[in-house]
């Protein structure tokens, strides 16, 4: 599951970052609570969640501190195609 | 002995109190009353070294570093100042040079603003956060860690009296730079006073603080929280985002925040009935509280109870409020919860154009007056003497905010007096933006308005100018001189502005011209909601 899950999150999410000026990324750094990226692109982000992953943002369990990094981003949504069997619909 | 009016006395002497309890708490950090104790008196001890501080500055917020800097400043008797990490360098350059700071208290994301510029205009001594990058201090300066700091610790609060400076708050002002209200030890007292007997916070309450330090409402959490012995639980920026989470896991019992947090709760679906069982106090200030907000709030969190409260940073944080309760009260034809009634000490008037009062059920410019006023604006005598009125031998503070008092005696805010708007809870003065747009334009025919207007609060900024430039290149200038709340969304460059009878930038046309294009259905330029974060998250 991991791999083709990965490369598309981080292409997804590395072209929202190049629109906020923002070329490449490390697994673990910190994208939000660094300053780095303000609360435009978490929004953005978060779109794209519920958008081409299915991520319900109206669980009021979900856990947005996620999305502070690829590493988290990726595991999130590769569990959650685990938990589902379903593969999350790339919606382009 | 006279008294002491020292504000970090109640923190004191919960930390004695209260060693084992937690204080502060965020996604990375437990601290408790006594490990705080003991970096607030380290901390305090460097800020005395060169002599009693008069004003301490904090570049930094919602990190441990903002709060022990905070306390610190009060322990040794100064006044703290935070300033907006949000801020632009040249913004932060500018008002360095004008807030007289003896020393500066940075955390992490703070120290990454410590450019060498920022540093020629800060003062000699700044404490960075241990975790903060490398920074080299200018010829004469000191920088030193948190955890370096091996001076001999400060036990007991420096002596204050009433009319000493507690803090100073920025605030968005007209002539392009934030005017930095000042609130005096006995003002803060003041407040607090009247402030506790209907929070009742106890040991065993956990605040949610959604603030930044920047935001007068953080005086509120942090004060009242740490003088009941109650821990802080401080979101970051991100969780603001879907803060539903926060409040279930950590068990809050007291919210506080802008009533924009509904609203982004309310449109991603996750405010449901019965979600926040733990909540006993939920308190929203900063702009209007829609009723149906506040309904669905209220249905949420089933065991607590509503409050709306009012009052302009210069009053001391708020000093109305209003509970909703059964039906609540509402005020007719806005659709929000009524600001209420003031505290008792503090007297609201409702006055005219010549601020005479008016009868009740006529609305009026809102005046308060009482123990809470602002000393005035930093180093601003002539705005200050303008805001601040003596009027029958008593000090009045117009607030601009357009009211009225119904025949029960409650009050309700009826919009501004002036060009004054508050974005998501962030107050601007649209006067401020643009001289902005202004110079950035290079054009003296610039306007700026509210767009859209969603439950009778601005979503965000649209900027109209006459300018050889291009939108985008306007918009790139303002970021380096503003924060980006206070940057329109939409920059809108035309041939010609419509002018009003005396000449002037007709705003009213312009919104007239926004309200048109949408009806058309042309939503490709509509400024997005979520542009502008929520106060507090500035």
């Amino acid at each position: 599951m991991g791999e083709p899950t990965s490369a598309r999150i981080r292409d997804a999410l590395l072209s929202i970052l190049s629109t906020h000026g923002i070329s490449s990324i490390e697994e673990h750094e910190r994208l939000f609570s660094s300053g780095r990226l303000d609360s435009l692109a978490a929004t953005e982000v978060l779109i794209l969640l519920e958008t081409d992953y299915g991520i319900d943002l109206s669980d009021e369990n979900f856990d947005i501190l996620q999305i502070d990094t690829l590493h988290d981003l990726e595991r999130m949504i590769s569990s959650r195609e685990t938990a589902t069997g379903t593969p999350g619909n790339p919606g382009r | 002995m006279p008294e002491n009016y020292n504000i970090s006395a109640g923190f004191l002497r919960s930390a004695h109190a209260h060693a084992d309890r937690v204080f502060y708490s965020d996604r990375n950090l437990d601290v408790t009353y006594g490990e705080m104790g003991e970096t607030v008196a380290r901390l305090a001890s460097f800020l005395c070294s060169g002599g009693r501080p008069r004003r301490v500055g904090i570049l930094a917020t919602r990190s441990f570093e903002a709060y022990a800097g905070i306390l610190a400043a009060g322990l040794a008797g100064a006044a703290y100042v935070p300033l907006n990490l949000k801020w632009p360098e040249e913004r932060i350059v500018v008002l360095l040079r004008s807030m007289e700071l003896d020393a500066l208290v940075v955390d992490a994301n703070g120290a990454d603003l410590l450019t060498p510029a920022v540093l020629h205009a800060a003062p000699d001594r700044i404490v960075i956060a241990d975790g903060s990058r490398n920074v080299d201090a200018r010829g004469g300066q000191r920088i030193v860690r948190l955890g370096d700091i091996d001076g001999e610790p400060m036990r007991e609060p420096a002596s204050v009296e009433a009319d000493d400076l507690a803090y100073v708050i920025f605030t968005s002002g007209t002539t392009g730079l934030p005017k930095g209200v000042m609130i005096s030890a006995g003002s803060l007292r003041s407040y607090l006073e009247q402030s506790r007997p209907w929070t009742c916070l106890t040991p065993a309450d956990r605040l949610a603080e959604t603030c930044d330090v920047t935001f007068d409402l953080s005086v509120h959490n942090l004060f009242l929280c740490a003088e009941a012995g109650a821990s802080l639980h401080v979101l970051s920026a991100l969780e603001m985002l879907a803060p539903a989470r926060f409040v279930r896991m950590r068990d809050i019992t007291v919210w506080m925040s802008v009533p924009t947090l509904i609203s982004i709760m309310r449109r991603s679906g996750s405010l449901k009935p019965g979600i926040f069982p733990s909540l006993r106090l939920s308190i929203f200030c900063g702009e209007p509280l829609p009723a149906a907000a506040a309904r669905a709030w209220a249905e949420a969190a089933p065991n607590g109870v509503v409050e709306n409260i009012y009052g302009p940073t210069e009053g001391t944080v708020i000093c109305m409020r209003q509970r909703l309760a059964g039906s609540g009260v509402f005020t007719p034809g806005r659709d929000i919860v009524a600001i209420g009634t003031p505290y008792a000490t503090m007297e609201v008037a409702v006055l005219d154009a010549r601020q005479r009062p008016v009868p009740d059920g006529t609305p009026g410019e809102i005046a308060l007056s009482g123990p809470q006023l602002a000393i005035g604006y930093l180093n601003e005598p002539a705005l200050t003497a303008d805001r601040f009125r003596e009027i029958d031998g008593r000090r009045w503070y117009l607030t601009g905010d357009l009211g009225m008092r119904d025949g029960k005696g409650i009050f309700h805010h009826l919009g501004r007096t002036d060009n004054q708007i508050k974005v998501k809870g962030n107050r601007i003065e649209l006067e401020e933006v643009e001289a902005h747009l202004r110079q950035a334009s290079g054009t003296d025919i610039v306007a700026v308005v509210g767009w859209p207007t969603i439950d009778g609060s601005a979503q965000g900024l649209v900027g109209f100018c006459n300018s050889a430039l291009p939108a985008e290149t306007i918009a790139t200038s303002m970021l380096r001189t503003l924060p980006r709340y206070m940057v329109p969304n939409t920059i809108h460059v035309l041939d010609v502005l419509p002018v009003n009878i005396n000449g002037k930038v007709d705003r009213r046309a312009l919104l007239a011209r926004l309200r048109e294009s949408e009806e058309n259905g042309d939503r490709k330029q509509e400024p997005s909601a979520r542009t502008a974060e929520p106060a507090g998250a500035s």
